[in-house]
């Protein structure tokens, strides 16, 4: 018993005096282990003998001239973006909505709506994927870039939403009330200041919502017949079929998007408005 | 041709006044114009669509087609169907526990002993924001036999291990996707931590594993049960991860529901499947909500 105790206690200590380097050591290894992989990538779109050839003999640009002159893979941007902003643009408008509407107004049915716009990151991307292929194209009938467009405001709205409304929450209100006070109505009083406060968290909001349906697969996937693929949906095509080192240079075409939209987002806001997604 | 601008202008701002006026004196009518909008898209495109594959569910063979139940009892009286129910199970268990453990312990090294937190935090969280399907190729990249891990190995002097198409392979890739994701909540619950608390406990004695475990575990259960929901859920209905780097030993239950949709064409199967995923989904959330909070909580409220 007290050699236990005598023990646990000597447990203790040296947890105690280690605690600190342990840490250091265990956050070094996770971000290797989060970031080597995407190094790699990038790293091998420059080898000389395709991805087999680790480590490359020697490094060059061909792949990325190859991608340019990729006619179906440059299609499959295009197509990607002629959905993407168009949700884009949507998913904003409808995130601004509910915000306001779940900040500022009291309504039956408001937890409802808070629910559903964020219902769609917790049932499984496969369930919504195949509900919305059984009612848009089996049921609606629906024509199916319209079917994809709004597959894909689904998808962008519980994270447009959950950036913007904390800065609904934050915006100090005595500002609007003396906007009002000083004779605006409400709608003067959105657009001259409430707007200007919050545009920050739209932009936001935007960016990301713009870098998840520029990376939407699921959905998109069930929803979208097998013509003209979007980018996600050409390079699974390609992983699956035929492994070219081009499908790495896209890949580090995925990466700048991503990392510049999500990085001009958190300096608009703040890393903790990310962090506070639960 | 700009005076008829400037005249259209006023027109539009009398007009717009005017609207303004009349909703003022109806606040039901304003909260249906901001609120109304996006509750009709959310429900005609995304609630009504789940309601719609329930009912689907249970038609034969095609939309419309007769009532019938042969669907639910063709996939639970398979034993071929339940083993890949089983094996996703136990997939998305392992995962869920290895992510959990990896990422509270960042998410703890993260909180207590670094100054960088915003840059750490935005190192952890880039990945996520990358395409899905490219995390797993980079994997794809790595585990394949003669890829870089099996090169670097030989470089060593060790022998191959050809990693991708096995259970491994998998586990790593999932691990690796939602990594991220499930360091957020953890993340979030152990900044709200009150740290009197921790310094309370250790001025009464206890030394940081016992404070850890009765005071940091319990207060951040929130947290946890909130990673551990997010890392679950996607596991048990994902199709990428392991129609990429399980090869056919490694069926998941999202590969039947794809081939149903992209090989087999039977969509009430399909639905029926997809039913079966969000039944284990809701009840994983009742329990969530219920026992691993409930428990905690009670915990840290005796004395």
């Amino acid at each position: 018993m007290t050699r236990s105790s005598g023990l646990a206690r000597r447990v203790e200590r040296v947890c105690q005096a280690h605690a600190g380097r342990v840490a250091v050591v265990i956050s070094g290894l996770v971000l290797a282990f989060l970031w080597v992989p995407i190094g790699v990538l990038v790293f091998m779109s420059f080898a000389e003998g395709g991805v087999l050839s680790f480590p490359p003999e020697e490094l060059t640009l061909r792949w990325y001239q190859s991608f340019l002159q990729n006619d179906a893979a440059l299609d499959a941007i295009v197509t990607t973006l002629t959905i993407s902003v168009p949700a884009t643009v949507v998913t904003v408008l409808l995130s601004t909505m509910i915000a306001y509407a779940i900040d500022r107004y009291v309504f039956p049915g408001r937890s409802w709506l808070q629910l559903l716009a964020t219902l769609p990151i917790i049932v499984p991307l496969i369930v919504t994927g195949v509900a919305m292929v059984l009612f848009f194209n089996g049921t609606l009938g629906l024509p199916n870039y319209l079917s994809v467009v709004a597959a894909h405001v689904i998808r962008t709205i519980p994270f447009a939403t959950l950036v913007i409304l904390p800065t609904f929450m934050t915006f100090d209100r005595k500002l609007e009330e003396a906007s009002k006070d000083l004779g605006a109505d409400e709608l003067r009083t959105f657009w001259q200041v409430t707007m200007p406060n919050i545009f920050p968290g739209i932009v936001a909001g935007g960016l990301l919502a713009f870098t998840l349906s520029f990376n939407e697969f699921v959905y998109t996937y069930f929803v979208k017949g097998s013509s003209d693929p979007t980018l996600p949906v050409y390079i699974w095509n390609q992983i699956r079929y035929h492994v070219t080192p081009e499908v790495n240079v896209i890949s580090v075409v995925f990466l700048v998007v991503a990392v510049s939209m999500v990085l001009l987002a958190v300096s608009l806001t703040r890393v903790n408005l990310l962090a506070r997604g639960e | 041709m700009a005076e008829k601008g400037a005249s259209t202008l006023a027109a539009t701002s009398a007009a717009l006044d005017e609207v303004t006026a009349f909703l003022r004196e109806r606040p039901r009518l304003r909260t249906l114009g901001v609120a109304g909008p996006p509750y009709a898209v959310l429900l005609v495109f995304f609630a009504i669509p789940l309601l719609a594959m329930v009912v689907v569910s249970f038609q034969d063979g095609e939309i419309g087609g007769p009532w019938t139940i042969a669907n639910y009892t063709a996939f639970l009286g398979s034993e071929t169907y339940l083993t890949v129910v089983w094996r996703t199970l136990q997939i998305s268990v392992k995962v869920t526990a290895i992510v959990a453990v990896i990422g509270y312990a960042l998410a703890y090294s993260i909180v207590r002993f670094s100054r960088r937190t915003t840059l750490l935090l935005l190192l952890v969280i880039l990945p996520f924001w990358t395409s899905y399907i490219i995390r797993m190729y980079a994997w794809i990249n790595i585990l394949q036999s003669g890829g870089v891990l099996d090169s670097t190995l030989s470089m060593l002097g060790l022998p191959p291990v050809g990693l991708l198409y096995s259970g491994p392979a998998v586990l790593i890739g999932f691990t690796y996707v939602w990594l991220p994701l499930a360091v957020l909540p953890f993340y979030a619950s152990l900044t709200n931590l009150d740290t009197d608390l921790i310094e309370a406990s250790k001025d009464l004695g206890a030394g940081p594993i016992r404070t850890f475990a009765s005071v940091t575990l319990p207060l951040t259960a929130n947290g946890v049960v909130t990673g551990v929901i997010l890392v679950f859920i996607p596991t048990f209905g994902s199709f990428i991860t392991p129609r990429l780097l399980g090869g056919t030993n490694n069926i998941m239950i999202g590969m039947v529901i794809e081939n149903q949709f992209k090989s087999a064409f039977n969509w009430p199967f399909g639905a029926a499947i997809g039913m079966v995923i969000s039944v284990v989904v809701v009840g994983l959330l009742i329990a969530g909500m219920r026992y691993g909070g409930g428990l905690f909580a009670r915990e840290v409220e005796e004395p």
